[in-house]
């Protein structure tokens, strides 16, 4: 039986990751239950580093992105983009006193692709390591 | 003894010039300034003083010429037009020549962000080819910018810098052409360690006729050490020092590096002596006032000519 | 366009100090094109002081909302509808946006989230560079398009200074030395002897002479 972890992520994927299909979405976010909440993009190049600071502001402890390998990306620059600002983004959450880490971009390897399941999990363990965000007391009792 | 007007003397007689630089205190003392012109008496023609220099606050450079002036000096006041604007410039200006100080020499300026007052708004309302045409026409037609006339018109004898080393270099003789058509009277140039490249400036500059219009006067600054030779080399923008000089000062023991320094700097105005149509040597002994003597005579330019007011 | 960048977090953040009901005020044209204050900037910098706010114990209320640009009076006019929520505005545009909102609504406290900086354009993404001053005589044809007041560190008109080294500005050897800029283009026409003849001095009264300055068209106006 797997221990309910306390901690909470959001995860932005494009739809290449292996193991992304709506079916197995669904799975994950039974298996998880409110700890975890899955976000479909149509290329996470595009993903606006807005979207990772509401969820840390909502309710994450920690929001990662999946990007394709990289030049695997069908918009070519989407990635390499992406990477650059979720870097200035991790600077600005840093300066209000956020561990950087909370956020970030995961770039999908060649070699060793990994389900996304596999993704969430250890995604689950940096949220676990870095604790509850600053962003909610103790308890994490006021997340919506 | 007056000796104002000397530099213009000297140059009309014909002979080889020779001027110094003197950079005025960071402090209100005129003590530090008439020392430096007991220093620099009978071994020079004229001395410039230096405007806020590197836009470092220093002793206002008019001030600093009348102490000159009072201890005996020809002075040659520098203006630069970072810090004053047209309305500031003229004034100075008459007051300069109402104390009697006649030598203008017209600058651009370090940028502000050189110096100590990196927060200061640079002026820059006009350049230096225009301020040199504002003063010709003040002495000229007795008339300030926009043309209304000066109850007194000034005397000047205006001088501008050149530098042959920056760039580029194919308009460098273009902007010397300008400011000679502007009015100048007198050139100092940027200090020469590379000879070669000076020379071909110096030809171009003949070729033109520009070396009729106008004295040009070859800079030069004695190199005290091989580091400050590598510091100017590297860090001061518009220097041109070649390897071999580099080379020079790293042959020798560092107890012997001024010598060897020294030794540069006297060659350099045995050379210019020799060219034709140099009329003279402006010497940038920079915090060195107390050398100039001794190269000015190594270099045969002693006594001075003895151009007394007639 | 105006380009200006975000103040430091906490610079804002003192300024907001002593406000309980925000709201983030982006402007779609300028300062969103330099990627400082439009609809994304304003989205972003709004939930992070929400989170600062959180982490700190501070209760606050901050909303989002961008128009279209706020130095014109009738896009800020669409404020009238959510005024009364607020009791200061953080506006994400450029100076002139902020004192346009500052104006139209004379008692509440507006703070600025941007130091706005030049007239530049975007040379590439991410890369914004000065090359106007607004002097009020444009003198771009002299000089084959490149402007010696706003490109050269000391306004040259009969440039270059003693310091220009490898076609660099000695203030900095990232930026170009705009008259050698100048020389290669008028070279290119052919028009290099423009150049040999001085060029006046600068009119400034066109930029400062009469005070702050004010354009009226009366073919215009209503």
């Amino acid at each position: 039986m797997k221990e309910s972890p306390k901690a909470r992520v959001a995860l932005f994927y494009c739809r290449n990751v292996p193991g992304s299909s709506e079916e197995e979405r669904q799975a994950l976010e039974k298996e998880y239950g409110t700890h975890v909440r899955l976000f479909p993009l149509a290329c996470s190049g595009r993903l606006e580093p807005v979207h990772l600071l509401r969820a840390l502001e909502e309710f994450a402890d920690a929001a990662y992105v999946i990007t394709c390998p990289e030049g695997a990306c069908r918009y070519f620059e989407g990635n390499r983009r992406a990477v650059k600002r979720v870097e200035r983004t991790k600077a600005v959450i840093a300066g209000i006193g956020l561990e950087s880490e909370r956020i970030g971009i995961i770039i999908g390897n060649k070699e060793k692709t990994k389900t996304l399941s596999e993704h969430l999990h250890e995604l689950m363990e940096t949220a676990s390591r870095l604790g509850v965000s600053p962003v909610f007391n103790r308890r994490g009792e006021d997340r919506g | 003894m007056n000796n104002t007007g000397m530099l213009k003397r000297v140059l009309e007689k014909g002979a080889f010039a020779v001027t110094a630089e003197c950079g005025p205190p960071k402090g209100s003392d005129p003590g530090v300034v008439l020392k430096k012109a007991d220093m620099l008496r009978g071994s020079i023609d004229a001395v410039n003083v230096t405007d806020n220099q590197t836009a470092i606050v220093r002793m206002s450079s008019l001030a600093a010429c009348v102490l000159l002036k009072e201890a005996g000096l020809d002075p040659v006041l520098q203006m630069v037009m970072r810090d004053r604007n047209r309305i500031a410039l003229q004034s100075d200006v008459l007051g300069a020549s109402a104390l009697g100080i006649n030598n203008i020499l017209c600058l651009s300026g370090d940028h502000q962000s050189f110096g100590n007052q990196g927060q200061a708004l640079g002026v820059f309302d006009i350049d230096s080819t225009q301020f040199i045409q504002v003063i010709r026409d003040m002495r000229d037609k007795g008339v300030i910018l926009g043309g209304e006339s000066l109850s007194e018109p000034v005397k000047a004898f205006i001088g501008a810098a050149a530098n042959p080393f920056a760039d580029p270099p194919e308009f460098r003789i273009v902007r010397l052409a300008k400011k000679i058509a502007a009015g100048a009277d007198f050139i100092q140039t940027q200090c020469i360690y590379n000879l070669e490249r000076f020379e071909r400036w110096f030809e171009m500059a003949k070729d033109r006729g520009l070396t009729e219009k106008v004295a040009i006067l070859g800079g030069v600054t004695p190199l005290k050490s091989a580091g400050m030779a590598r510091y100017m080399k590297n860090r001061v923008a518009g220097m041109d020092i070649p390897d071999k000089i580099i080379r020079r000062m790293d042959g020798v023991p560092k107890d012997r590096q001024k010598e060897e320094g020294l030794k540069i700097c006297v060659e350099t105005i045995e050379r210019l002596k020799e060219l034709e149509g140099v009329r003279g040597v402006h010497i940038m002994a920079i915090e060195w006032e107390d050398i100039v003597g001794q190269i000015v005579e190594r270099a045969g330019l002693l006594p001075r000519p003895a151009c007394g007011k007639d | 366009m105006i380009t200006a960048e975000q103040k430091p977090i906490e610079e804002i953040r003192a300024m907001m100090a002593p406000y309980k009901r925000v709201l983030a005020l982006g402007c779609a044209s300028c300062v969103a094109e330099c990627a400082a204050g439009g609809e994304k900037e304003t989205a972003m910098l709004a939930s992070v002081l929400r989170m600062a706010d959180k982490m700190n114990g501070e209760e606050r209320m901050i909303k989002e909302m961008t128009l279209e640009r706020q130095c014109v009076n009738e896009f800020v006019l669409q404020l009238d509808r959510v005024i009364e929520e607020y009791d200061a505005i953080l506006s994400l545009a450029c100076g002139a946006g902020v004192q346009a909102v500052a104006e139209m609504y004379d008692d509440m406290p507006v703070i600025p989230a941007l130091n706005t900086e030049f007239i530049g354009e975007t040379k590439e993404r991410g890369l914004w560079v000065e090359n106007c001053l607004g002097c009020g005589d444009c003198m771009l044809f002299d000089f084959g398009g490149i402007c010696p007041l706003a490109r050269c560190s000391k306004h040259l008109l009969n440039g270059p200074c003693g310091g220009s080294v490898d076609g660099k500005c000695e203030v900095n050897p990232d930026i170009p030395c705009a008259w050698q800029l100048i020389i290669d283009r008028l070279a290119k026409f052919d028009a290099l002897e423009r150049l040999e003849k001085i060029y006046p001095p600068k009119d400034w009264s066109k930029k400062q002479g009469g005070g702050p300055r004010k354009i009226v068209r009366e073919d215009q106006q209503k």
